[in-house]
């Protein structure tokens, strides 16, 4: 059993149904890359695996170690291990980076403002942010500012990635990390990820374009068409989408 | 008991006011007889509903009684505490009176320092202004006069803290501040009352006055009881090149009716007006701004912030207003707000005058719910709602939070917010 499985997963959009029956399995230790053309359904995806309230289930389950998750608001989701690197972080108002890791941190390790032994202390925090604020070429000033207020769009990705390192998930989705990246920013995220790759984590990579797969090799890929998997199989799929690109399903699926 | 002629000559005689003071009072209270309550007719008042207010039902004053709480902040270099409508206490830094810093009760101030105050008492703060407006005039109890000479610069803040645990009464207190030339000094104003079952009418009004190139950081701290009707006016005159920040924080009293203004009388001048509120069960809170441009080369930056919940209402209004002359001048102005519940409404309206084209004017406003995404965007990361959205109403707060002109005032509002939003 896959420590997160996705079965016939149906999901509708303001009444329109946008998956249409989508399966996979990804256990720790992997990584897989869902690829599609825009409006295939691929944030769909990543959006209803957090439970994103503008997004409705119709139908099938998503169980991730073992518990159906469906039923659990996002953040028990998240400290159950689920990770969403989204595609358009966005920017909060009046709250620190520092701020927003912690509070995270510390609600993952059960914290509730009572119990102080439980809380993180700033060494240790300190220990799990700055290697990576390194990798992801983040300065340190970052973590004073407002969550991604007057962050480039490269470095809000970054950031987001930052976050992930922070909070060590099982299982990773990470939606269109590197679109609107310039080639840098790629390699800093790429780097940072193939760090944190591990028997410990999964990864579901979801993206558009075959370009950050060069730097982070997935064991797995899938391709995404109108809201079904078309097609999933290893790294060679991503080599013929490459060169095919995604016309080949066009009348497959219509 | 209605207000009458002998509790204004009872309140001049129990602060051992002066003959010119008592004949002001006098005058304040034939304009409170002569006016009518505001109608809804007036656009000002249009929304305002003091609904069970009878002005008839308070006693004049106050005489102190309870405990009142310490003073709310460390170091401060003068302190004064009034209880009731008696006049206050002050303890003063003796290095600052020795410079010829005055910090006085108000009539005593007015006594001792006749022409500091008699050119200047209720000339920003017209009694005329309105009904509330008179009877503050007329019935004043207590207050601070605070004159800083010029080119004294105080380190620390000085602190104005009014108490009142009586009900059923008028408690009225009216602090003046006059900043000589290139003075520098900030002051905070703190208006606080147990809630009690007795109605209250209150005020906590204040005229500032900026010498050339003075600095002055103003921050009122409301806390009145459930129980008061606070009808304030702070106003502030600010000179050539001088820099006045005002930071009204209205958290407190069942009613509330301020108005915050500056007064824009020199070139190079700049008034900074902020404001927090947070409104909760059935609270009314009303703010009217002006932000005016008598001469030209002035700027004014005005960002007010409410967040509202339970089926608190508020209502706010600003007008920024250029003077023919007044070119190269510069005003900003935003009005912010958050809508905690479905039933909590608040109105926002923007205004301006503008009778030069040669200025700079930007103002907004804004009236919603949480955003949702920021909601998911933190639960996303394990964060409890509940948890989000304190941080999500403390961060929109935190943002015109950082422009309280000094840290034990910026610590002492954070703490009052976050015992609030609980």
């Amino acid at each position: 059993m896959a420590d997160l499985e996705i079965r016939d997963l149906r999901v509708s959009v303001e009444g329109r149904e946008i998956l249409k029956g989508v399966s996979l399995d990804v256990s720790k230790g992997e990584v897989h890359a869902v690829m599609g053309p825009n409006g295939s359904g691929k944030s769909t995806l990543s959006q209803t695996l957090l439970g994103h309230p503008g997004y409705k289930v119709e139908g099938g389950r998503v169980r991730f170690k073992g518990q159906d998750i469906l039923e659990l608001t996002p953040d028990a989701r998240s400290r159950l291990g689920l990770f969403l690197a989204l595609q358009y972080p966005i920017v909060v108002p009046g709250i620190t980076m520092n701020n927003f890791l912690r509070t995270a941190l510390n609600a993952h390790r059960g914290y509730d403002g009572k119990d102080k032994s439980k809380s993180v202390s700033p060494k240790e925090f300190r220990t799990l942010v700055e290697p990576y604020l390194e990798t992801l070429r983040i300065d340190r000033t970052f973590l004073s500012r407002y969550i991604n207020e007057g962050f480039s769009g490269g470095e809000k990705k970054r950031a987001e990635i930052l976050q992930m390192a922070v909070l060590q998930p099982e299982m990773a989705v990470l939606d269109e990390t590197d679109s609107g990246l310039d080639i840098d920013s790629i390699k800093y995220v790429s780097e940072a990820i193939n760090k944190m790759r591990g028997p410990e984590l999964g990864v579901l990579m979801i993206t558009h374009y075959t370009r950050i797969l060069q730097f982070i090799k997935p064991d797995y890929v899938h391709v995404m068409v109108a809201g079904q998997v078309v097609e999933s199989g290893g790294a060679e799929v991503a080599d013929r989408l490459e060169r095919e690109g995604y016309a080949q399903w066009g009348e497959e699926v219509a | 008991m209605p207000f009458t002629k002998e509790s204004v000559e009872e309140i001049a005689s129990l602060h051992e006011e002066p003959d010119w003071l008592r004949k002001r009072r006098r005058e304040a209270f034939e304009v409170y007889e002569r006016l009518a309550l505001p109608s809804k007719i007036d656009e000002e008042w249009r929304r305002v509903d003091f609904k069970g207010l009878k002005l008839d039902e308070f006693r004049a004053f106050e005489e102190p009684n309870g405990a009142a709480p310490g003073v709310p902040i460390d170091g401060a270099a003068g302190v004064l505490r009034q209880r009731g409508s008696a006049p206050g206490k002050v303890d003063l830094d003796p290095e600052l009176a020795a410079k010829g810093v005055v910090f006085l009760p108000l009539s005593q101030g007015a006594k001792e320092h006749r022409e500091l105050v008699e050119k200047r008492l209720f000339s920003e703060v017209r009694p005329d202004r309105d009904k509330f407006a008179a009877v503050h005039a007329a019935l004043f109890s207590g207050g601070t006069l605070l004159y800083v000479p010029d080119f004294v610069e105080i380190e620390q803040p000085l602190v104005g803290q009014y108490w009142s645990s009586g009900g059923g009464a008028a408690v009225l207190p009216h602090t003046l501040i006059v900043a000589g030339k290139g003075a520098k000094f900030n002051y905070l104003d703190e208006f606080l009352s147990p809630s009690l079952d007795q109605p209250a009418l209150t005020s906590g009004s204040a005229e500032i006055f900026l010498g050339e190139g003075a600095q002055v950081g103003y921050v009122a701290l409301q806390k009145w009881g459930r129980h008061a009707y606070q009808f304030a006016n702070q106003r502030v005159h600010v000179g050539k090149e001088a820099t006045a920040r005002l930071f009204n924080v209205t958290l407190g009293a069942r009613f509330a009716k301020v108005r915050v203004e500056a007064n824009l009388q020199g070139p190079g001048g700049m008034a900074e007006l902020k404001g927090i509120y947070f409104a909760s069960d059935d609270q009314f809170f009303d703010f009217h701004t002006l932000q005016d441009h008598q001469v030209g080369q002035t700027t004014s930056d005005l960002l007010f912030k409410g967040a509202l919940r339970d089926t608190a209402r508020t209502v706010y209004a600003g007008l920024i207003r250029i003077e023919k002359d007044s070119a190269r001048s510069d005003a900003y102005q935003a009005n912010r707000n958050l809508l905690l519940s479905k039933q909590a409404k608040a109105y926002s309206i923007p205004m301006l005058e503008i009778i030069n084209n040669d200025v700079r004017c930007t103002h907004g406003a804004t009236v919603g719910p949480i955003d949702p995404e920021h909601l998911f965007y933190l639960a996303s990361r394990g964060i409890p709602k509940a948890v989000a959205q304190r941080m999500i109403v403390q961060g929109f707060f935190g943002e015109v939070a950082d422009r309280i002109p000094f840290e034990q005032a910026r610590r002492l509002v954070a703490e009052e917010l976050e015992a609030r939003l609980g």
